[in-house]
């Protein structure tokens, strides 16, 4: 082969290995993110848990022996660390109306139910405005505090607030 | 005097006559919803509400109905108070005596459930588990029909038959060198596109085995085995899943179980108290039943298609409501809240959460109880109305009329050879 010739065969590769590494070097098509859950810390963080629907107010303070409400009467401790451990695993399944006209079509607004968790400090971990459940049943609509959309979070949640009810101390308000 | 006794015998009458108004069967239906919505899981309520299903409430003698098991079985219960433990680390049933799982197990495991105890969700499942296996095995030819709101759109006639190891009445079974608890083969009969496909399980008697199961296909002419999370797909791509017959079908140790609260149910039953069985050969007996047509069968039938209109009634029922949740990443359901009869073990009716906690699927689970003398009772899963709500589609299973028990099934007949020679 001739030197001409081999020069030849050089510039070609060359070209092909820049083809393939402007090409190769394109940043490969990404999935869309997962949504993060609906309670983004270890559910060791929360401290405090306030469920308010209207006039009723339940409330749930971690202690040393366990959580207790307001007036220092122990919960049973299953129903609220369910739905904390509900809140850890649960992501919003859509955001179903990104700037609501009208809140109160999904049960949410003033008035309506919320549902807020603390941090030992005080610090607020979670505020939901919690709306209703949506036609099929299969999820509820909330929001955070302070956002717009709503989003569609899945039915387990409304199982695990009825059984915090449920295990209200001094029984279901 | 002689008024003061009037009136109490008045009082006395008027009593008696509402005691026995209340006992009268009634409708639950949408003009009077409110009766039933704290007897029913929240989205059947709805539909209630909406008229699509109605119920035919029947009170049942709570002495009689529990006599619908054998005097046996329930002695055997009464002696095995404080015989069990549970595996800490499995949910697996250990003998106290030994630390080791049980040889042989006949009648509730745990007679007395302390709802205080956080084992008591794991021994409600085993009392379930050992409630149903007290036939010892049989089998029916069964339909399962895939139903939307414009009538029936898939039906396949499939058949099951089953050998149960442990629980069963007469003692265990001379030979098990499998060390089983149950094997079942089931198969499909028709359409024409699925006849021949079938299926081979065996549940090993541990505590920690996998089921194993193999699945035949006529077309490759080869068994294959399958993963047991299979149990959370859906059937022939029906809104029924394997995991509905009895309304759960896999090992009590595949679930974390929690006990979160009691209430009464309607509990749907063919009827209140037990059918009898005729005998056809020394070790099998045959039970008729009726049929119970669905909407989508009766000509200007009110409610959903897929719901039940006759030979069906509900029975109110003192329930657990436990949660069950698998951690087998290949198994789709999330979250499930199942409700146990408190007295009878059986679960009525559950609704399913996917993996995402999002609620789309409630099934109801029909039974009918067999007994001809008090050495010998069986409960059968008859019925399973398995409802999407996401898709607002259902499927039914089981509705056969006729099924058998079998006492004494050939040795070799739950084998691979079985299975891939079924269709020779």
């Amino acid at each position: 082969m001739t030197g001409r010739g081999t020069a030849l065969l050089v510039a070609l590769l060359a070209t092909l290995a820049g083809y393939l590494w402007v090409t190769e070097r394109r940043p490969a098509p990404a999935f869309p993110a997962e949504p993060a859950p609906l309670l983004a810390v270890p559910t060791a963080a929360v401290a405090r848990v306030e469920l308010v629907e209207g006039e009723r107010r339940l409330t749930a303070v971690r202690g040393e022996r366990g959580w207790s409400d307001a007036a220092g009467r122990p919960w049973s401790q299953d129903p609220v660390s369910d739905l904390l451990a509900a809140l850890g695993a649960l992501r919003p399944l859509a955001t179903v109306d990104p700037d609501p006209a009208t809140p109160g079509d999904y049960g949410l607004g003033p008035g309506g139910r919320r549902l807020e968790l603390a941090a030992a400090d005080g610090r607020p971990l979670l505020a939901l405005e919690l709306g209703e459940r949506n036609p099929a049943w299969t999820g509820l609509y909330a929001r955070r505090a302070g956002e717009r959309a709503v989003l569609l979070v899945g039915g387990v949640l409304a199982w695990e607030l009825e059984k915090l009810r449920q295990a209200a101390p001094g029984g279901n308000p | 005097m002689r008024l003061y006794l009037r009136l109490c015998a008045a009082i006395l009458a008027a009593g008696a006559l509402t005691a026995a108004a209340d006992e009268q069967p009634w409708t639950l239906e949408a003009s009077n919803w409110e009766k039933g919505k704290d007897l029913l899981p929240e989205p059947v309520v709805k539909r209630l509400q909406k008229g699509e299903y109605w119920f035919k409430v029947v009170s049942a003698d709570p002495g009689k109905f529990h006599h619908n098991y054998s005097q046996a079985f329930w002695d055997a219960t009464e002696k095995n108070a404080g015989k069990y433990d549970l595996d800490e680390k499995t949910c697996g049933l250990k003998d106290k005596a030994t630390d080791k799982i049980p040889d042989f197990v006949f009648g509730l495991p745990f007679p007395a459930v302390d709802k205080a105890d956080s084992k008591a969700g794991c021994k409600i499942a085993w009392n379930f588990n050992m409630a149903g296996a007290q036939g010892g095995g049989g089998g029916a030819t069964f339909t399962l029909n895939g139903v939307d709101t414009g009538g029936q759109f898939r039906r396949i006639k499939a058949f099951i038959h089953t050998r149960g190891y442990q629980g069963r009445h007469f003692g265990p079974l001379k030979d098990n060198p499998e060390s089983l608890s149950g094997e079942a083969i089931a198969g499909a009969l028709e359409p024409v596109d699925v006849e021949g496909v079938s299926t081979l399980t065996k549940r090993y008697w541990n505590w920690d085995g996998q089921d194993a199961v193999w699945a035949y296909v006529p077309s490759t002419r080869r068994a294959r085995r399958v993963n047991s999370a299979s149990r959370s797909d859906p059937v022939a791509g029906l809104d029924i899943f394997a995991d509905d017959l009895n309304c759960y079908g896999g090992k009590v140790e595949y679930y974390q179980w929690k006990l979160v609260g009691e209430q009464t149910i309607l509990a749907p039953l063919l009827q209140p108290y037990p059918f009898g069985s005729k005998s056809v050969s020394p070790t099998r007996q045959l039970i008729d039943t009726p049929y119970m047509p669905a909407g989508y069968e009766v000509p200007n039938a009110k409610g959903a298609p897929w719901w039940i209109q006759q030979n069906l009634v509900f029975v109110p029922r003192p329930v657990w409501i436990v949660e069950g949740q698998s951690s087998d990443p290949y198994y789709n359901f999330g979250k499930v809240i199942m409700y146990f009869d408190k007295e009878m073990y059986r679960i009525y009716w559950k609704q399913v959460h996917n993996r995402a906690g999002e609620y789309f699927y409630t099934a109801m689970c029909g039974y009918h109880f067999v007994k001809n003398d008090e050495t010998f009772s069986a409960v059968f899963p008859n019925l399973v109305v398995g409802v999407n709500d996401k898709t607002n589609r259902a499927a039914l299973g089981g509705r056969y009329q006729s099924s058998f028990l079998e006492q004494s099934w050939d040795p070799s007949y739950f084998s691979l050879r079985t299975l891939t020679h079924m269709t020779d």
